[in-house]
């Protein structure tokens, strides 16, 4: 039946040395013959399925197998834009004598993450200046830099010579409101890293600033987005049409990234085979050499995508691409309620 | 200077409705829907199952400029069914495709910590 050649080439985009072929996905229905695409659950439930290959704290590469690239880009950016995390928006300073402006200065105190997990807070309300203690979490920064008086006159390393030079992440404190006291500790809330330097002062200089944190998404301001970054990849393919063997086969190995091809010995020759298509970084240098390019075909498998969630720390990886599914199918409901109220 | 205020990519206007339908007519069957504050997340998806519909003659979306944050999505469908249910169809087989994606996900992670 003509639809099974197609159905094996309609999973796999060819890379050629120009071009990239057959790009398209899911757009085949009723143009080969005798291949049903129309989308069935029962369908989806078999051919769909998630491989988790690596998953710690703060990274998490998985696998996800069978599903339509429509899906995994929303994915990607529902990740990077809508799952909310907290973040400082509003600085009321008091006093700040140092050198960096307030404005600099409380950008760069919006960006610190925030180890406070947004599953326990609400929205603020529009309006709402002051804050509830279940939308916003307070903090304070009180510095002031002098001179140290234990210094040697003669020394110059600035370490020496003034105290509390330096501001730090560490030097925010929380401070409990209301009931917050007995629901969270410090260490649950406060910056993830101790150690990020927000300002340098000198003796004289005092910053004296209470900050509020609160709850927001991506779309509204960067600072909000809980992944460093989320990607996907398709899986690369190999395949390896004629044998290639000896001083050949060295050179094609060294076209792939590390690990990628192995050369194995037939009969006292090494023949080069593909071990594990799946690190390599795609960078076609075979089709370079005209004697290997025609020896192998390049690809990428359409519906394999590999993934990758690096989180800032405030949830773990994992948990962040629960909440996006969570928002994804929030959406699909809102939209679906907006439709049965009956459109104009 | 000019920059319009971010929120305004997703929080509806007072009175702004979601959505919006018109029927198209030129052709039979079809309809125009107009989604306000939403873009290519949705769109896509929503295009990308509507095209999986046999019933389904045409679906497309766009976003007419990035600037103005919403999406028209046009359907067609066969002579026996409406775009209107097309559309529910298909929202409501995208939801099931999402808890199962969510259930089969949350299944690798216990395996994970399992193992």
């Amino acid at each position: 039946m003509a639809g099974e050649n197609y159905i094996k080439a309609r999973n796999h985009a060819f890379l050629k040395e120009h071009i990239v072929t057959d790009t398209s996905y899911g757009l085949s229905r009723g143009v080969y013959d005798g291949y049903d695409d129309t989308w069935d659950l029962t369908k989806f439930k078999k051919q769909f399925h998630i491989e988790i290959i690596r998953h710690n704290k703060r990274e998490m590469e998985f696998d996800m197998i069978g599903a339509d690239p429509a899906i995994a880009n929303c994915f990607r950016r529902i990740i990077l834009s809508e799952v909310p995390s907290m973040a400082i928006e509003k600085v009321l300073l008091y006093n700040n004598t140092s050198i960096i402006q307030d404005e600099v200065l409380a950008h760069r105190l919006g960006l610190i993450p925030l180890k406070a997990d947004p599953r326990l807070f609400e929205y603020r309300q529009e309006g709402d200046a002051a804050g509830t203690e279940q939308d916003t979490l307070e903090f304070d920064l009180k510095l002031k830099c002098s001179w140290n008086p234990k210094r040697l006159l003669e020394s110059s390393d600035p370490d020496e010579m003034y105290i509390n030079h330096k501001v730090y992440s560490s030097h925010i404190k929380w401070i409990p409101m209301g009931t917050q006291r007995d629901m969270y500790r410090s260490c649950d809330v406060g910056p993830v890293h101790d150690d990020i330097l927000l300002a340098k002062l000198r003796p004289g200089h005092e910053l004296d600033m209470k900050l509020h944190a609160v709850k927001g998404i991506g779309r509204d301001h960067a600072k909000f987005s809980p992944v460093g970054t989320a990607f996907y990849r398709l899986l690369p393919k190999i395949e390896i049409r004629q044998p290639i063997e000896g001083e050949m086969a060295e050179r094609f190995q060294k076209c792939f990234s590390p690990g990628v091809i192995k050369l194995v010995n037939i009969k006292g020759k090494s023949v080069a085979v593909v071990n594990d298509a799946r690190y390599d970084s795609c960078s076609r240098n075979v089709l370079r050499y005209e004697d290997l390019a025609e020896t192998v075909t390049l690809g990428r498998v359409k519906d394999h995508f590999i993934f990758t969630i690096e989180s800032i720390g405030a949830l773990p990886p994992a948990d962040i691409f629960i909440e996006s599914a969570k928002v994804l199918i929030g959406k699909c409901r809102k939209f679906l309620g907006e439709i049965n109220k009956g459109i104009k | 200077m000019n920059a319009p205020p971010t929120f305004e990519s997703f929080v509806l206007f007072d009175g702004e409705k979601k959505v919006t339908m018109e029927l198209d007519t030129k052709v039979p069957n079809a309809a125009l829907f107009t989604i306000n504050k939403d873009d290519h997340t949705l769109g896509n998806m929503i295009r990308m199952q509507l095209l999986k519909d046999p019933h389904v003659l045409f679906a497309g979306y766009k976003q007419a400029h990035p600037l103005e944050h919403k999406i028209i999505l046009r359907v067609q469908t066969t002579a026996d069914y409406s775009p209107q249910d097309a559309v529910k169809n298909s929202i409501t087989d995208l939801i099931s495709e999402l808890s199962l994606l969510e259930e089969r996900f949350r299944e690798a992670v216990r395996e994970k910590m399992d193992d």
